[in-house]
């Protein structure tokens, strides 16, 4: 009797192995569980162009079709179009980012930029994840190729638990820097195609010998980088003969609100701002920017009283940026005639 | 009549053919079997007696027999289910026995392929529920029983509407084509073939789970009286499945109804009146406590406190709380939910023996739902006859009648919409009357809503034995259903616009069954068995609807009425005549009943199949081997009473598609030259060559019992079901939209267990059986249409996309990542490039909302470009349980019993749209019909932890900033925040049951009297924060839609006269 005992056991425990097995070999040709590589995904744009000396970010550049996210990007083979390597667009650099938000009810220049930091990293890259392209600002066309050259060829390596696949011949053929917007540059040569530029708007500007409302041929706006360390942002107003034209006749402006920039000095001649640079600091609606975000708004008011004891309220509006840090000026250059402040 | 006077003649002349025969001296013998346990008397066991045994008598009504038999004879006495006794005849001719219950498993009878064998040379799986387990609740579906005690049947009773059914899987999900969006999204059903009386009956087509159908949508397995139910038998693998053909696919379920088995009649009459109360109704802000809310938030949240102060002003149900028509605290749900008193009566007057027995079965279930305006009651008159005067011949004839009559109130079967909307109204609406505003309310009460079913079955089974072992047998059976509906909404519901529905159908089925079996035994070691059967099935089915609108007035509901621009009426396009033929072959050979070899093949042929698909095959090969008749193993006899190994494998072939989807249809178009003209159907291409689904299955079980008190099953299967059908968009520059292939395979593995434990064994005056069994089902995605890996189901509705990927559970949630709430704005990832915060939608609106903030959901960005979008979805959770079960418990203690059972489901994804939605009403303080359902409550959240300050660490965003609520949507319901583990144990149901002293209700002439109290579905054991984590729909959605289950105490009668 004793000695059955484990025969039976024994045959009991083979039973369930055999089971046991049956399954596990059933099992066996499942496919595995891994994420999906679609090869109807694929890269949208292939010909980026960055304009130099400011972050650029492509976006909408991916159709992701059936891969499974989250996926993981990088690029390989970064060359010039005649196959040499290009170590320049890949080596790290040391670039601007934001740690914070940049909300503009910052109170210094200080706080802003201590919302952001220096960091190492690769002047073109690509998001990890999201197959976006990014530029750095850092990045110049002194060190790097701008149209009309040719530019670089780059290939994407895409990969997940599924597999990879590579995209090859992406042409980066970037643009030369242009310091601000508006610009009255080529952006190909780089050279200046006209001087000046116009406002965006002007409304009920008088001229001052003839009283006949100005147009926008008859006002221009310079922009100049000044030598010198700091930086800074100077408004002034000249006549046809760069005469200065006294900010304060402006009498409506708000000042204190024109840009977001500290310790304001008006004169007689000029008014001067310290700032953060690139004006505007993030593609982000605030006080100081349009209605987008992209640009700088600045609207000089004044009134007078008109013809017939009538109140004219007058402006004149411009939408700008600046992308290089500096000591810049911007001038509103009235060609013909000066503006009529004085009451008729 | 006549009939009756024929059988009972032809009866007598076999009476006086058997007398003839006796040679010996006979002496008569009475006595009384007993069961051992109970201590009642046994009706209808059958005594045998000589070589070979013949039927010599049979117990009446009070146990008591009285046979005739040779004077050295021996006796033996055998009940179904009792373990047989022998005894010789003793000198004073009395002989009192008490049979034992049969605790060996293996000598049940199973019924596969339409052939009766004992378990022990069955090599397929399946398990039986006897009429015993489901006596003690009135349901309308008897399905609704069977939960908790099937291993590897997965039923979720999550629809409580009377006289549906709930979603119910054998062996997992075949089918994960998801037909609808949001909360109103489900699996194509896939229920298991039910064979009612050898008669198979389609529930897959019209009445299925997760259809809304145009008609009442009645299962047809909601029109068996349960009281009339003698065994459930529930077939889940090849072998047992593949001789039922295509249908079969899905698993099959065998029921059998009562039979007489008494010479003096038996009148049973069974009562139980049940009150049925709803779930506990969840709390909400009544009168001033919402106002004030409202108006707190209004001024909290407002993009200025004066633009508040005056949106304030401008809303009337905030500003003018002296108005008494927002001056309320109604509390809507009490209007909507009810407790009902609801009965049923059954009268069961049968009697007979083996040659010749009858039953008549008259049956009344009324039940009212819980939800007002619904209810559902059943009237079934049913009788059989079964007619043998040798056995050599045998002819059962019944009949079955029901008719239901039910009303769905405002919804339909499936869910109640409006009373969702309704129910959840704001508490500042006055109470419902015929100018209030809440018209979800007044649905529900006032549509006139009356729904009829009607079916009869008749069948005849017609049996002879030709030759010794050559049996032939013929069954057939027609069936005819027909359902119709009236519903009429009221004008002064709809805007002055009433509206007459009326609909009706009809269905005739046909079935025949032509078998012949032949069964030989050569030298008492080998066993054979052979048939061969064909079916023939012919079904049609038309159903008809007319929707008249705007009736002269709320008193005349038709049939006139002026709108006739927009009254339809006409066949519905759902028009079926199909036709199917089959044979089938089967083989079965034993050795000593200790090997067994069983094959079978069926070819299966369809009028819907494609020109290109010919006949469907199924074959099935199966074997088992009873290990415990080895020699080797003679000695452990006394510990092992029976141990079995059991391999199957089988293939189930399911045609494809309608007839439509094979030969493309012509449709009615527009009139060119006055003429009308006739046009193919662009919308889905012909495909010819759909080829028919496969389920193929391997089963392997283990079975044993030990020392004649534990049993335990073990099985372990895999099933794969390949092409399936799928609808695949083609390319436009095709006439045609789309075409339907067969290209997704899914696979099904998994393991079931079943133990059975005597733990106090009967005979001693006290005692106890414990039951067990679970199934954990996996479920991996194994093939996609053009091979591709992942495939989205995107679901326009709620944003719950579901993931279909190879290698991965069939049906994956994809959600949004929610880790928390941003406790403050510092914790919110800035864009380092462009210097931007992490923001809701690509598009930087110019108000800046969408940028998050602190009490805002942490959302994972997946593709880690701080914009939350479609990228940012992770396939997060299964919907489908993996482990699903039940615990039986049964005491006795002389004639009082006690049964308990529970049933559990463990690891399931639910995805908690009632809460999620509770929330987002939050999002229109000013009702500015944002989600258009008007005005709608408040729920207290208090029990909720969510953001309230600045530097919380909260769970749940912060409900009330509603301005940026569109930009944001906090609460949305795609995101794993509101995705909830599902688990729970369910206390199912508590029986405590006496059978009154024989002796005493002896004295009014009742035979057996039996009292019970029954409380059903009593508490669900679960983490889920929602009501009830078995109320969601097969995709494990919690929609607040759907009809909630009721709370039932049962207070029960079974009377034997």
């Amino acid at each position: 009797m004793n000695n059955k005992y484990p025969l039976a056991s024994l045959c009991i425990f083979f039973i369930g192995l055999v089971l046991l097995v049956s399954t596990v070999g059933c099992t066996k040709n499942l496919p595995e569980n891994r994420e999906s590589i679609g090869m109807d995904t694929r890269f949208t744009q292939t010909v980026y162009s960055p304009v130099l000396g400011r972050n650029t970010l492509f976006s909408d550049n991916f159709y992701l079709g059936s891969s499974s996210q989250p996926l993981t990007f990088k690029i390989i083979n970064m060359r010039t179009r005649d196959g040499v390597a290009a170590p320049e667009l890949t080596k790290t650099t040391p670039v601007q980012v934001w740690t914070q938000p940049y909300l503009g009810d910052e109170k210094s220049v200080a706080e802003i930029e201590a919302k952001r930091k220096i960091e190492n990293r690769p002047l073109f890259e690509v998001r990890e994840h999201s197959g976006q392209f990014l530029m750095w600002s850092a990045a110049n066309s002194a060190a790097i190729k701008t149209q009309p050259d040719s530019g670089y060829v780059f290939d994407v390596e895409m990969s997940n638990s599924g597999g990879r696949r590579y995209f090859r011949d992406f042409k980066l053929m970037p643009l030369k820097e242009r310091a601000y917007e508006p610009s009255e540059m080529d952006p190909k040569t780089g050279l200046s195609k006209y001087v000046g530029l116009i406002p965006n708007s002007m409304f009920n500007i008088r001229g001052e010998r003839t009283g006949n409302y100005m147009f926008f041929s008859e006002v221009g706006v310079l922009f100049k980088k000044n030598a010198g360390a700091g930086n800074s942002l100077t408004f002034k107003f000249v006549d046809s003969l760069f005469k200065p034209i006294d900010p304060n006749k402006f009498n409506l402006t708000k000042w204190d609100k024109l840009v977001h920039g500290f310790n304001m000095v008006k004169t007689n001649e000029y008014v001067k701002y310290d700032v953060a640079y690139p004006i505007p600091l993030i593609a982000y609606r605030t006080d100081y920017t349009n209605i987008l975000g992209d640009k700088a708004r600045v609207i000089f008011r004044y009134e007078r009283q008109g013809f017939g004891n009538i109140r004219e309220e007058a402006y004149l509006n411009l939408d700008f940026a600046i992308f290089e840090p500096g000591n810049w000026e911007i001038t509103v250059w009235f060609t013909g005639e000066r503006p009529k402040f004085s009451n008729d | 009549m006549r009939y009756t006077v024929i059988i009972f003649s032809l009866f007598l002349l076999l009476g006086f053919n058997a007398e003839t025969n006796a040679q010996q001296k006979k002496v008569v013998v009475k006595g009384t079997v007993m069961d051992r346990a109970a201590k009642t008397p046994i009706p209808g066991a059958i005594i045998l007696s000589g070589k070979p045994l013949v039927t010599v008598g049979q117990t009446d009504a009070n146990g008591k027999f009285n046979v005739s038999v040779n004077d050295d004879g021996e006796l033996t006495f055998k009940y179904i289910g009792y373990k047989s006794i022998v005894r010789k005849v003793t000198a004073d001719h009395v002989i009192n026995v008490s049979l034992e219950e049969e605790v060996n498993s293996l000598k049940e009878y199973v019924v596969i392929g339409y052939a009766k064998k004992t378990k022990e040379v069955s090599t397929g799986s399946s398990v039986i529920i006897t009429a015993k387990d489901i006596q003690d609740v009135p349901v309308a579906n008897v399905m609704e029983l069977l939960q908790g005690k099937v291993a590897g049947l997965n039923i979720q009773n999550n629809n409580g509407t009377p006289g549906m059914r709930g979603s119910m899987n054998i062996r997992g999900i075949s089918n994960v084509n998801v037909s609808g969006a949001g909360d109103k999204a489900f699996l194509t059903p896939t229920s298991p073939l039910f064979v009612v009386d050898g008669v198979p009956v389609d529930d897959n087509s019209n009445y299925s789970y997760g259809f809304e159908s145009a008609g009442p949508g009645i299962s047809p397995i909601s029109l068996i009286p349960v009281e009339d139910i003698q065994q459930i038998e529930v077939l889940k693998d090849a072998q047992a499945t593949s001789l039922y053909g295509s249908r079969g696919a899905y698993g099959v379920i065998l029921i059998t109804t009562k039979r007489g088995n008494s010479k003096v009649p038996i009148i049973s009459y069974t009562t139980s009146f049940n009150i049925a109360t709803p779930p506990s109704l969840r709390k909400v802000i009544g009168g001033k406590g919402e106002r004030l809310m409202r108006i707190d938030q209004i001024l909290n949240y407002d993009t200025s406190f004066y633009d508040g102060l005056k949106n304030i002003n401008n809303t009337p149900f905030l500003a003018d709380s002296l108005n008494s028509y927002y001056n309320n605290s109604t509390n809507w749900q009490s209007y909507y939910y009810r407790t009902t008193l609801n009965q049923t009566h059954n009268v069961n007057i049968s009697g007979g023996d083996q040659s010749f027995n009858y039953k008549v079965n008259t049956g009344y279930y009324n039940e009212k739902g819980i939800v007002e305006n619904t209810d559902f009651t059943r009237y079934n008159l049913g009788m059989n006859a079964q007619y043998m005067p040798n056995d050599r011949f045998k002819l059962v004839a019944s009949l079955a009648n029901a008719l239901t009559n039910s009303s769905a109130g405002g919804g339909n079967s499936l869910s109640q919409t409006g009373l969702a909307d309704g129910a959840s109204s704001s508490s500042l609406l006055p109470a419902p009357s015929l100018y209030t505003a809440s018209n979800g309310l007044l649905n529900t009460l006032n549509v006139k809503n009356d729904n009829k079913v009607i079916n009869i079955t008749a069948n005849l089974d017609v049996e002879y034995e030709i030759l010794r072992g050559l049996r032939a047998s013929n069954t057939m059976s027609y069936t005819y259903m027909t359902q119709g509906t009236d519903k009429f909404t009221p004008g002064s519901l709809s805007d002055g616009f009433n509206q007459v529905y009326n609909y009706f159908d009809r269905k005739n089925t046909l079935y025949n069954r032509t078998r012949v079996a032949y069964v030989k035994e050569i030298a008492e070691k080998h066993n054979f068995s052979a048939s061969v059967f064909t079916e023939l099935n012919s079904t049609d089915f038309r159903a008809d609807a007319m929707k008249q609108n705007s009736t002269p007035n709320d008193h005349i509901t038709g049939p006139l009425g002026n709108d006739w621009a927009n009254s339809l009426g006409g066949t519905l396009n759902n028009l079926s005549d199909v036709r199917s033929v089959s044979l089938a072959t089967a083989f079965s050979y034993n050795y000593m009943q200790k090997y067994v070899l069983d094959l079978t093949y069926r070819w299966d042929g369809s009028s819907t199949n494609g020109p290109d698909a010919g006949y469907s095959k199924s074959p099935a090969v199966a074997v088992r081997w009873n290990f415990n008749k080895e020699d080797f193993l003679k000695s452990t006899s006394n510990w092992l009473d029976y141990g079995s190994i059991r391999l199957s494998y089988g293939k189930n072939i399911v045609p494809t598609g309608s007839v439509y989807d094979v030969y493309g249809k012509y449709i009615a178009g527009g009139n060119y030259n006055q003429l009308p003209t006739v046009g193919l159907d662009l919308g889905v291409i012909p495909n010819t060559g759909l080829t028919p689904t496969t389920t193929t299955q391997y089963n392997a079980a283990f079975e044993a019992g030990f020392l004649n008190r534990f049993n335990l099953t073990f099985e372990t299967y895999y099933k794969q079901v390949d092409n399936m059908l799928r609808d695949k968009e083609i390319s436009n520059i095709n006439a045609f939209g789309k075409v339907k292939t067969n290209e997704m395979s899914v696979v099904n593995y998994g393991y079931e267990l079943n133990l059975s434990a005597r733990i106090l064994p009967a005979g001693k005056g006290f005692s106890w059986t414990l039951s067990a069994n679970g199934a954990l089902n996996k479920d991996v995605m194994a093939h996609l249409p053009d091979g591709v890996s992942q495939l989205m189901v995107v679901d326009a509705n709620t944003g719950q996309n579901i993931l279909y990927r190879l290698g991965k559970n069939s049906l994956t949630n994809v959600l949004l990542n929610t880790t928390g709430v941003y406790g403050s704005n510092s914790q919110i990832p800035v864009d380092p490039l462009t210097g931007l915060r992490y923001r809701a939608g690509s598009a930087t609106s110019f108000n800046g909302l969408s940028y998050f903030k602190a009490g805002d959901p942490r959302w994972t960005d997946v593709n880690g470009d701080y914009i939350l979008d479609v990228n940012d979805y992770v396939a997060a959770g299964n919907s489908q349980p993996l482990v699903t079960g039940g615990i039986n418990s049964f005491m006795q203690y002389k004639g009082f019993s006690l049964n308990v059972q529970g049933v559990f489901t463990l690891k399931r994804d639910i995805l908690n749209n009632a809460t999620s939605a509770r929330f987002q009403n939050f999002s229109d303080p000013l009702d500015q019909k944002v989600d258009k359902k008007g005005l709608q409550g408040l729920v207290p959240l208090e029990q909720f932890l969510y953001w309230k300050k600045l530097g919380d660490n909260a769970t749940y965003p912060n409900p009330y900033d509603y301005i940026r609520y569109k930009d944001i949507n906090p609460f949305r319901f795609d995101q794993t925040l509101f995705q909830e583990d599902g688990s729970y144990f369910k206390l199912q149901q508590v029986t405590l049951s006496y059978n009154l002293d024989k002796k005493f209700i002896k004295r009014f002439g009742v035979s057996s009297l039996r009292v019970y109290g029954t409380a059903y579905n009593i508490y669900t054991f679960s983490n889920y924060s929602g009501p009830n984590p078995e109320s969601v729909t097969d995709l494990g959605r919690d929609n607040s839609g759907g009809y909630p289950s009721a709370r039932k105490y049962i207070l029960g009668l079974n009377v034997q006269f």
